[in-house]
């Protein structure tokens, strides 16, 4: 019997993550969690023209195809509806014709990734509101939409253990807020949500689904019908 | 014509998320190979007309499900395709942007040409995808969103010969089906009310029939179809079944009425040109209503045109309208990059003074 080998670690993927969430376009090429090249434009519009040809160039950059990628990474929110839809919708098609899982990475997430304990994320929801979301092992509450000034009350029990860090939009005043501590992210949006991808089950990945955290703007119909008349 | 053609068309500019394959051999119509329409209608019921929101949060889940299906369906792949068609404008915005982004993910993907295509194009073009008849040809465009007379000189040369300065027909079908209690959409609803009702029973205007040209009105006769309908409520406390039945039959007479008038003044302008096999074609959501196709058919005839209403599936929003405008562009070299906008407001015709939305944005159709 030959002796048995020791089994190999598959080679990390070649991941291509990007994110058009906030007013930027953002976009990153890893080998697993190693950056082989990165790309951020602040923009305030505009994304759904510029997102393709940064993509490209940031591909032309590092001499790579389309068709050698094994997995894309993008950000699904919360943050600008539109910019959203831009980025998630463009996973899907890309993920379609290259054939290749698309993870969906919230922004939570990526505020979080590379820390072991406990984090508070937030997200600007523009108009002085704020998305939070905790990231930590193990199950989280769901993530909410609220204002700096409704801090600590507006926060469900339990939201924000003790040892949590506070990360990302004014991270300082809502750390003050709740008596916890403040940090700056670990890394770059855009490295983030390759990272966060890396660490999954690509192949079992559901298909990325924008995280709005808001209802529509829509009211119901306001002129009620006329009564009928036997 | 030189050689086959096979293109997949994205659409996502309204409420109906589509995606279609159609292919044309050297010298033949188009075949239309599958035709996946996905709509929203649940989802905007309770709001008694379509949320822009709501509709692009739907479009961006579901337009690769769409094309997965529309590929399966015409048992092919996106490696047998020529080029990917999508919807670059004009409409809502959300839908437009997420079929646009979509499409450039697939074409960047597959490494195909990318085709961004005219809604309203789409809507022209389609006698030629279902009869290949030549050009130019006089097409009435009549939608939930649109109303215009187009003269179609060409894949890309579209004369506006007039349009709506206000409402379209099917969004005053739709706020009469509301005003009446009635479901939505209101095209289908009143024209069912309307068979059992008298047309003549209440007086309802015509707008702008007293004016010469082309171009048409309808909100107006909706504000009148709402003080009769207050009338009826005041003096009886509500509405007797008879009495919608009537109201509906009016309004539904009176649209017809417009219709026919102005199709009659446009093909005037459209025979003087002398076509050797002129037609009158229809295309849009309101053209499946019966009694105005029955119309516009006799207008056509007493005018000496052949009247072309294609199937209602390829009336109303589809996207093998729009992989057939691509074929049609790509025939020509029209191509566009991954910069493509997704614009809300694209006139067919651009030279023609704006009927609808100025300013600083433009004209809007």
């Amino acid at each position: 019997m030959p002796p048995e080998l020791p089994p190999e670690a598959p080679p990390a993927p070649l991941i291509l993550a990007f994110d058009t969430a906030g007013a930027h376009c953002a976009a990153a090429l890893l080998r697993g969690t190693r950056v082989l090249a990165e790309r951020i434009l602040p923009m305030p519009r505009g994304q759904g023209e510029r997102l393709f040809p940064v993509l490209e160039e940031l591909l032309a950059a590092t001499g790579t195809d389309w068709r050698a990628l094994e997995a894309l990474a993008v950000g699904t929110g919360p943050g600008n509806f539109t910019g959203i839809r831009i980025s998630v919708a463009a996973a899907r098609g890309l993920a379609l014709a290259l054939g290749i899982p698309a993870a969906g990475v919230s922004g939570f997430e990526a505020l979080a990734c590379g820390r072991a304990g406990p984090v508070l994320a937030s997200i600007d929801g523009r108009g002085g509101r704020l998305y939070l979301g905790r990231i930590a092992p193990g199950r989280n509450p769901p993530p909410l939409s609220t204002r700096l000034d409704a801090l600590p009350a507006a926060l469900p029990e339990g939201f924000c253990p003790p040892g949590c860090t506070v990360i990302g939009h004014e991270a300082g005043r809502i750390a003050a807020a709740l008596g916890c501590a403040s940090a700056e992210a670990a890394c770059s949006l855009p490295v983030a949500i390759g990272r966060v991808a890396a660490g999954r089950a690509l192949e079992r990945e559901p298909r990325p689904a924008p995280l709005y955290l808001r209802p529509p703007d829509a009211a119901p119909a306001r002129d009620a019908p006329p009564a009928l008349l036997p | 014509m030189d050689r086959t053609l096979i293109i997949l068309g994205i659409e996502s500019s309204c409420d109906d998320t589509a995606a279609a394959v159609v292919r044309q051999r050297p010298g033949q119509r188009g075949e239309i190979l599958s035709s996946v329409v996905f709509g929203q209608g649940d989802l905007h019921a309770a709001f008694g007309g379509i949320v822009p929101e709501i509709a692009a949060r739907a479009h961006a889940e579901k337009l690769d499900i769409a094309v997965e299906q529309a590929l399966t369906e015409a048992d092919m792949a996106l490696s047998d395709m020529d080029a990917v068609a999508v919807t670059a404008g004009p409409g809502l915005i959300g839908g437009v942007l997420s079929g646009v982004m979509c499409a450039k993910g697939i074409a960047a993907g597959a490494r195909l040409p990318l085709i961004g295509v005219n809604h309203l194009a789409g809507h022209a073009l389609t006698p030629r995808l279902i009869d290949g008849i030549a050009f130019p040809y006089l097409m009435l465009l009549v939608s939930g969103g649109h109303c215009q007379f187009l003269l179609v000189r060409g894949v890309d040369s579209f004369l506006r010969l007039g349009g709506t300065i206000d409402d379209a027909p099917g969004e005053a079908f739709d706020k009469a089906a509301r005003l009446l209690g009635l479901p939505q959409p209101g095209g289908p609803s009143v024209e069912r009310e309307a068979r059992g009702g008298e047309a003549r029973r209440f007086a309802l205007p015509r707008p702008l029939l007293d004016r010469p040209g082309c171009d048409l009105s309808f909100s107006g006769l909706k504000t009148a179809l709402l003080r009769a309908r207050n009338r009826l409520v005041e003096a009886q406390g509500g509405l007797r079944h008879q009495d919608r039945a009537d109201l509906c039959a009016g309004f539904q007479a009176a649209v017809v009425d417009v219709l026919a008038e102005k199709s009659r003044r446009a093909l005037g302008e459209y025979m003087a040109l002398g076509p050797a096999e002129p037609v009158f074609a229809v295309a849009g959501g309101v053209a499946a209503n019966k009694a105005i196709r029955t119309e516009l058919e006799t207008v056509s005839q007493e005018a000496g045109a052949r009247f072309l209403a294609p199937p209602i599936a390829l009336c109303t929003d589809n996207a093998a309208m729009i992989a057939w405008a691509g074929i049609e562009r790509y025939r020509q070299g029209g191509r566009d990059d991954m910069s493509l906008a997704a614009r809300p407001r694209w006139p067919l015709d651009s030279r023609s003074p704006a009927l609808l939305g100025s300013g600083r944005k433009g004209a809007k159709a």
